[in-house]
């Protein structure tokens, strides 16, 4: 087509209107000129009219070809399709509502999926260049990382030439005092770089520099967005204003920008100045990230950083000198390997639902393209094109998918609101997941996917065949091949739940497996709280050893508590302090965690004893330094010192000193063994542990453990009120019960289990729709075959079972061909299983079973109609 | 009375429209209708109507121009006439229509 064909078929389609009045005036005059010439030869006037008409052959069919040669096309009728179409829509309320539901679910759970993926693996740091950030850690060992020395710090920054900046940080909790209640503010001691590793513009002022990092400048803070909302009032002239954090006075010289800056959970930054006792090589405790330069690849930093640690050689402690250095990237540390896995998986099977829902919608259009099938031929005979009317079909579902996909849209953004908690709490870096524009470009695409599939086929099924056939076929209403597809796309829908129902199935087997899996330590009826000592109040081991105490004896006197505990971490928690233990006379250090309790702990958690005693309350600061162990160290100290009964033999541990940073080494003598309880995930091998008592030992963070004996509801209240008499300036968090800790562990298990269980059940239900369309048509169609057979004296029940078989043939099929589906699909699933294998025949069974049940019953209520089928009212409607 | 009936494939009611014109000068559509069958005789059964689509067809083309006149029945009317570019269209299209002729003609020939 020429350009200038182009323009003017623009030109037409735009003036349309006037055009066809000018085709009219002509036609008319072409009529009359025909007319006259008829009569010049002796015609009646209406002989020459019918004529002249003959001659002009068909007008519709002339107007309509006018109009596609002249005009734009097909894209001419989009608009009046579409509008059309909702007026179709909107004339059977009932049976768009169904296509729009199903489609609105469908596309509602892929986009909402999607916007989790988005956030959660697209974008799960969101700062410049996130592929550049990476953390760096002390590797004892491989796959062991360490946190990391001042001094190693200060070398690598000076040494190293792999990076833009190199930042060390570490978290601090301080209590907020002004007026009223004192505020917990979480936040981070940070090196100035951290601003440059994670670029965050400022709002309000300026972020610290190295300057502020001298010993003895003074103390200034930097506030995120969202503290400085909740607790300043978003005032503009907070700059410089003295803020008292744990007593101290810090002044405020920045306020960072909304987004990126608030994800850290972090309520504040204030500059890390190392003291001159910190700067030593054998405390670990800084976290550093690294900004690597543009180019330089993981493997290159890693080399770099490795040859400093080698160049350093000489200066390291001696059990430090095999040490390597790992660098991983932040954003895959974020979201493991597991998490993507579960992502996947989840988004794939919310694909299969989609897809189903579709096909579903498809089966009904063409059920209904069939009840249409006459208004189709009478539309063709009047000159319609095969083309206009298949894409007018297809205008009539695309206005169903737009219904659809708005309700979808709605629907996600209900579900992304749902999950923002979930999220947030799995990835403390992400922004919430929202919608946004990629989400809505996806949403869009997977609008009109669905529309074009649901749409393209049932239009051309119904505009396709010739003009005859379809008028023979539209006196009886139904068209074979229709039928045909309509169980294709049913046969398809049985396979696709299959995949999906076996999935839940072996994931809740795997749940289950891990529900089992025994905590090793009693969880009922158990409140926790934790608590934090502010260090103004708090200054020494002293001080927090007599606040112990305190709580203790309140704690014992709310009511219903028969037991309580003060200890660093609770059960099922993972112990992050990573310490060490050696033997006297042996060189090799045993890595072990570390874990500080009272007297109470290991009786209120119901953790037996294997040897020796546990901590008693005469363990204090004077009497003699004990230790409990753990089954696993204790088979750890026979490895590596040959040690056979340690109870009552002494080694040294690195504990840590309270208030400040750095361990020192003291002489502990094991006291006992303690069953091990569990502080990793199910299946995963107990680490070490060494559980010193807290008075020896204290902490400024701390768990207090409630137990009551049954089902206590006031028992929060009474932790609570607890508390506040003992310290009414202590910071408090939220009581927190074992149980709710216990599912926590469980999540990462039960949140793929649960959503796929949800989307299966979905698609069964979708599935069982489909089915009982189409043996409900064929009941339909086949009432005179039925009501014939029932005359010449069939029963009711050989009439009800051959529908069931057609049900279950269709079942049948189905599940072997779904079978395919499961071989290939459940490896992907095979990573997030835990004691169940991919192929588990179990479950394999029962899913099949699910859907064979739900073929019965899909089969069942249209087969009992036809049952109902009166033979003469039937043989006469139909005669 | 069955007449043998020809229908004319669209490029070919093209090269009909413009070659009438080529030789008629300016006329309205019925006339072009009557001249195209009068010259066929009775080897073609034209619908009359299917000269319109035909005449949007080259009339966008560029290859004719039209312009509202009076009919002999004093009804307003469009007239058709060929422009520069149509005229040199038709040798386009004669020229195309012989070769194509005699393609098929030489295979008829020697295929049969």
């Amino acid at each position: 087509m020429t350009l200038r064909r182009m323009a003017a078929r623009l030109a037409a389609s735009v003036r349309a209107r006037k055009m066809d009045e000018e085709l009219g005036a002509e036609v008319e005059a072409h009529l009359e000129l025909a007319e006259r010439d008829g009569m010049a030869r002796g015609l009646s006037a209406a002989e020459a009219r019918r004529e002249a008409l003959m001659h002009f052959g068909g007008m519709s069919q002339m107007r309509e070809e006018h109009r596609e040669t002249r005009g734009l096309g097909a894209m001419e009728h989009v608009g009046r399709d579409l509008r059309h179409g909702f007026a179709l829509l909107a004339r059977e309320p009932g049976f768009a509502a169904v296509c729009a539901g199903l489609l609105a679910l469908g596309i509602g759970a892929s986009v909402a999926m999607f916007s989790i993926l988005d956030t959660a693996l697209l974008k799960p740091l969101p700062f410049a260049d996130p592929e550049r950030i990476v953390r760096v850690w002390e590797a004892p060992r491989p796959g062991v990382s360490n946190a990391t020395s001042t001094l190693d710090y200060l070398d690598w920054r000076r040494m190293n030439s792999a990076f833009d900046a190199l930042s060390a940080s570490r978290p601090v909790a301080v209590a907020m005092s002004g007026s009223g209640e004192p505020v917990r503010l979480r936040g981070a001691a940070v090196t100035s770089s951290f601003f440059r590793v994670f670029p965050t513009r400022p709002l309000l002022g300026s972020v610290f520099t190295e300057a502020d990092e001298q010993p003895g400048a003074g103390g200034v803070i930097v506030l995120s967005h969202s503290a400085w909302r909740s607790y300043f009032g978003a005032d503009v002239t907070v700059l410089g204003r003295p803020v008292a954090l744990d007593g101290e006075t810090y002044r405020v010289v920045a306020v960072l920008s909304p987004g990126p800056g608030d994800l850290a959970r972090s309520d504040f930054w204030m500059p890390l100045v190392f003291s001159a006792g910190q700067r030593i090589r054998d405390w670990h405790w800084l976290e550093i990230h690294g900004r690597m330069r543009p180019g330089v690849t993981l493997d290159r930093a890693k080399e770099d950083m490795n040859s400093i640690q080698a160049a350093l050689g000489d200066t390291m402690p001696v059990w430090k000198r095999d040490w390597k250095i790992e660098v991983q990237r932040v954003d895959r540390l974020l979201v493991g390997d597991r998490f993507r896995q579960s992502v996947y998986v989840v988004f794939g099977a919310v694909l299969l639902v989609l897809l189903i829902a579709s096909a579903n919608v498809a089966s009904l259009l063409l059920g209904r393209g069939a009840a249409r099938g006459k208004e189709m031929a009478v539309r063709m005979a009047l000159g319609a094109s095969r083309g206009r009317i298949a894409a007018q079909l297809t205008a009539e579902t695309v206005a169903l998918c737009l219904v659809g996909g708005a309700g979808g849209l709605l629907f996600a953004w209900l579900l992304v609101q749902i999950s923002i908690p979930f999220v947030a709490r799995t990835l403390p870096y992400a922004l919430p997941p929202a919608i946004d524009w990629r989400v809505l470009a996806f949403a869009t695409g997977i609008g009109l996917g669905t529309g074009l599939l649901t749409a393209v086929m049932p239009s051309f099924r119904t505009s396709a065949g010739s003009l005859e056939r379809f008028l023979r076929q539209a006196g009886r209403g139904s068209s074979g091949d229709n039928r045909a597809i309509r169980k294709f796309i049913v046969v398809g829908e049985v396979a696709l739940s299959l995949v999906l129902v076996c999935g839940a199935m072996l994931l809740f087997r795997s749940l289950d497996n891990l529900q089992r899996v025994e905590t090793r330590a009693r969880i009922e009826n158990i409140l926790t709280m934790p608590v934090e000592l502010p260090g103004r109040a708090y200054p020494s081991a002293a001080r927090a050893a007599l606040l112990y105490d305190s709580l203790s004896e309140r704690m014992k006197a709310i009511p219903g508590v028969v037991d309580t505990a003060i200890s660093t971490q609770l059960p099922l928690q993972w112990i992050g302090n990573g310490e060490a233990v050696r033997v006297p006379g042996v060189s090799q250090w045993i890595k072990v965690r570390f874990k500080r309790v009272d007297p109470g702990y290991f009786k209120t958690f119901g953790i037996p004893m294997v040897a020796g005693r546990g901590i008693a309350p005469g363990d204090r600061e004077g009497a003699a330094r004990v230790a409990v162990i753990n089954e696993a160290l204790a088979r750890r100290l026979a490895e590596v010192a040959g040690m056979g009964n340690p109870v009552g033999q002494t080694v040294t541990a690195l504990c840590p000193r309270y208030g400040q940073t750095g361990g020192e080494e003291r002489q502990v003598g094991i006291a006992g063994i303690a069953f091990n309880e569990r502080t990793t995930s199910a299946g995963m091998q107990e680490p070490p542990v060494i559980y010193v008592p807290l008075a020896q030992t204290p902490s400024a963070s701390i768990q207090l453990i409630v137990r009551s004996q049954g089902e206590f509801p006031s028992l929060a209240q009474g932790l609570r009120e607890a508390v506040r008499e003992v310290d009414p300036n202590l910071p408090r968090r939220e009581v927190i019960s074992m149980q709710e800790i216990h599912a926590m562990t469980l999540s990462g298990a039960s949140r793929p289990a649960w959503m796929i269980g949800t989307f299966s059940v979905v698609a069964v239900l979708l599935t069982a729709i489909g089915l009982y369309s189409v043996i409900a048509e064929t009941v339909l169609r086949r009432r005179r075959e039925i009501g014939i057979r029932m005359a010449l004296g069939a029963r009711a029940g050989d009439v009800a079972g051959q529908l069931i078989r057609e049900g279950l043939l269709l079942v049948a099929t189905g599940l072997a061909l779904g079978m395919m589906g499961v071989f290939a699909l459940m490896r992907v699933v095979k990573s997030l299983l835990y004691g169940v294998s991919p192929f588990d025949p179990a479950a394999i069974l029962a899913a099949c079973l699910t859907m064979a049940v739900i073929g019965l019953l899909a089969g069942l209520i249209p087969a009992a109609r036809a049952a109902r089928v009166d033979p003469v009212i039937t043989l006469r409607e139909e005669g | 009375m069955s007449k043998p009936k020809v229908t004319i494939p669209r490029d070919t009611l093209d090269l009909l429209v413009l070659r009438t014109l080529a030789t008629m000068g300016t006329m309205h559509g019925y006339a072009l209708a009557r001249r195209i069958e009068q010259v066929a005789g009775d080897s073609l059964r034209l619908s009359q109507g299917s000269i319109y689509p035909a005449l949007i067809r080259v009339e966008q083309e560029g290859w004719i121009s039209t312009g509202w006149g009076v009919s002999e029945t004093n009804r307003k009317v469009k007239f058709y006439s060929l422009t520069k570019a149509g005229r040199k269209q038709l040798l386009v299209e004669v020229a195309n229509w012989e070769r194509n002729t005699a393609l098929v003609a030489r295979f008829l020939e020697t295929e049969s």
